[in-house]
């Protein structure tokens, strides 16, 4: 197998995933945000995005809140440190491999 | 797929302009400016520099307060219910030199087109070198603007060239009296900012919708 073989079956399978990637990615430059704004930018449906965001709170690079803005119910969600660890270390692997 | 990456992070840059609210505030900052040049130009010859001081802050401090209250006014009422809430964004190192890089670049070639403007300006006695510097100046960040925040705005680049003919006509056709072309030249920039910005607002408006929040 050659080095750029590698550097791709190295790649971390959460964050690879296209789905997941989009939303890490947009995590990664804003302080936090909401569910609605992720809903918007990627342009996914609620379900999906719901089960991606379930995998990487898991994964334990996402940390959601559940809160209010004024009387309307609000999901903020923020990348974790561990998180954006694993996406800056996953862009170095990326750029090995391409 | 690199660069796909890298445009997809700077989304969030860009919505923070969704709305056109940056635009409207810059629009208000220079008209507030404008409106104090002119108080200020009004006084007596003989008024202590602390009644200039008094006429440029009494405008220009209500009139900032103004635009960052209306701005997050249109935040929390408008933007926000209908394509969601992001904080302000991180700032990466890369990210600061790239801009810095940018702006040097453009910096040269608005100085190279000053430099001409200015020989042809200096040849016609039509208006001293600051004053073109700043008429420059207004173009170049607006385009800078456009150029960075305005990319799904092509329509943008029309104001541009809307704004540099129309600084160029002040340029040519106010006397140099004791306001100066530079009163009017900040007034029809304001101006341009606040009309860029207002338009954005009701292009946003017109193609988003409030969301239902009980279905997240």
């Amino acid at each position: 197998m050659n080095n750029q073989l590698q550097a791709i079956a190295g790649l971390n399978r959460v964050i690879h995933e296209p789905g997941r990637l989009m939303i890490v990615a947009l995590l990664a430059v804003v302080k936090e945000c909401d569910f609605l704004y992720l809903l918007h930018e990627t342009e996914m449906n609620k379900g999906n995005l719901s089960s991606h965001l379930t995998r990487l709170e898991e994964a334990g690079y996402v940390e959601v809140e559940k809160t209010y803005r004024g009387k309307v119910p609000q999901t903020l969600l923020r990348l974790t440190r561990a998180g954006q660890t694993a996406f800056e270390a996953y862009r170095k692997k990326l750029k090995t491999a391409f | 797929m690199k660069s796909d990456l890298r445009d997809y992070m700077d989304r969030p840059k860009r919505y923070d302009n969704i709305d056109g609210t940056n635009e409207m505030f810059m629009g208000m900052m220079l008209l507030a400016f404008s409106l104090a040049g002119y108080l200020e130009a009004g006084l007596p010859e003989n008024s202590s520099r602390w009644m200039h001081g008094l006429v440029v802050f009494g405008v220009l401090i209500p009139v900032l307060g103004f635009g960052y209250w209306s701005r997050r006014v249109i935040k929390a009422h408008f933007t926000w219910p209908r394509t969601g809430y992001a904080a302000y964004p991180r700032r990466g190192g890369k990210s600061w030199w790239v801009g810095i890089a940018a702006v040097v670049l453009i910096g040269a070639i608005t100085a190279a087109g000053f430099a001409c403007l200015a020989a042809f300006a200096r040849r016609h006695k039509v208006m001293s070198i600051p004053q073109m510097a700043i008429l420059a100046s207004y173009i170049g960040v607006y385009a800078l603007w456009v150029f960075f925040m305005g990319k799904k705005d092509p329509w943008k680049w029309l104001v541009v060239v809307f704004m540099a003919f129309g600084l160029l006509a002040i340029a040519f056709t106010v006397p140099t009296d004791s306001i100066g072309p530079s009163n009017p030249a900040v007034l029809f920039a304001g101006l341009v900012w606040l009309g860029s910005g207002v338009a954005t607002l009701c292009t946003y408006l017109r193609h988003t919708r409030l969301s239902n929040p009980e279905t997240e």
